[in-house]
């Protein structure tokens, strides 16, 4: 699966595909280019209503949204430590932090819950106002993405527990990590983004 | 300490870092421009050393710094063209 390229420039190893499956990269790269028309969606439409996204931006917890960003970096690093774990064959402690990985996920998706819960319950829909439409639709989207890479990573984690991956056998484990890298780092341009920039 | 738990670390400094300019109610070019640069460099951290692009041919990493340069980019300019 990998191929090793020369480098004269360096003595470090140069892979020819990044980590994991080449499909999940293409998956990757598709989320990433539709996230950045809406990320780019939201800044356009703001500039001709900034006055009413000013407001509505100053409604929203961003404590919550900070939090939620600390948790989702911390599950990417556990995802870190997991891929070097299974890279030492340690396959117990790869599912350990695939599992925190996974726990840290759900605190997320707590937390999130709670702030559309807010939302819902004070009356706010899509169809409030566009501040509010980008706002719900965005984050419910990337919602849906932190479901799915959890779901990825439990699989990963059965299997690991399992001991169905090795030090030279770990695709399986570095496809999920790079899924799960790439929600959290949609959220790092997500949060200032919608919650901090003005 | 791991490369990777410092990365991990800076990643959280910097997001407390926005959490800060955003409390403290800042605004204007020059405080838009250090968040969208904030996230740049995040976006790098996780890119580089996370998903571990940074030893994988420049194609890749060009693909994903290409992304982040053209989003924050349209990001900035709509933002500058509307910053009194």
């Amino acid at each position: 699966m990998i191929i090793l390229i020369n480098n004269p420039k360096s003595a470090h190893q140069v892979y020819a595909t990044p980590p994991g499956d080449l499909a999940i990269w293409f998956f990757i790269f598709a989320e990433l280019l539709a996230f950045g028309i809406f990320f780019a969606a939201y800044a356009f439409a703001r500039a001709h209503n900034i006055a009413l996204f000013d407001a509505s931006q100053q409604h929203l917890s961003r404590t919550s949204g900070a939090i939620n960003t600390l948790v989702l970096i911390t599950s990417s690093y556990f995802v870190v430590r997991a891929v070097a774990a299974i890279k030492q064959g340690y396959s117990n402690q790869c599912a350990r932090w695939i599992g925190a990985a996974i726990g840290f996920g759900a605190i997320f998706l707590a937390i999130k819950s709670f702030e559309f819960y807010g939302k819902f319950s004070s009356g706010i829909t899509l169809s409030t106002n566009t501040f509010y439409m980008f706002y719900l639709s965005l984050t419910i989207f990337h919602f849906m993405h932190v479901i799915l890479g959890m779901l990825i990573l439990a699989a990963v984690m059965l299997k690991a527990r399992r001991g169905g991956y090795s030090a030279e056998n770990h695709t399986g484990v570095e496809t999920g990590a790079s899924y799960w890298h790439m929600v959290d780092l949609l959220w790092i341009i997500l949060f200032p983004l919608i919650y901090v920039i003005h | 300490m791991r490369p990777c738990t410092l990365i991990w670390l800076s990643l959280m400094l910097l997001t407390v870092a926005t959490y800060a300019i955003g409390e403290a109610g800042m605004g204007g070019t020059a405080v838009m421009l250090t968040v969208l640069g904030i996230a740049v460099i995040k976006v790098q951290m996780v890119a580089s050393y996370f998903m571990d692009l940074r030893h994988t041919r420049w194609l890749w990493r060009g693909i994903v710094l290409g992304w982040l340069v053209l989003v924050t980019g349209l990001i900035a300019i709509a933002y500058l063209t509307t910053i009194k």
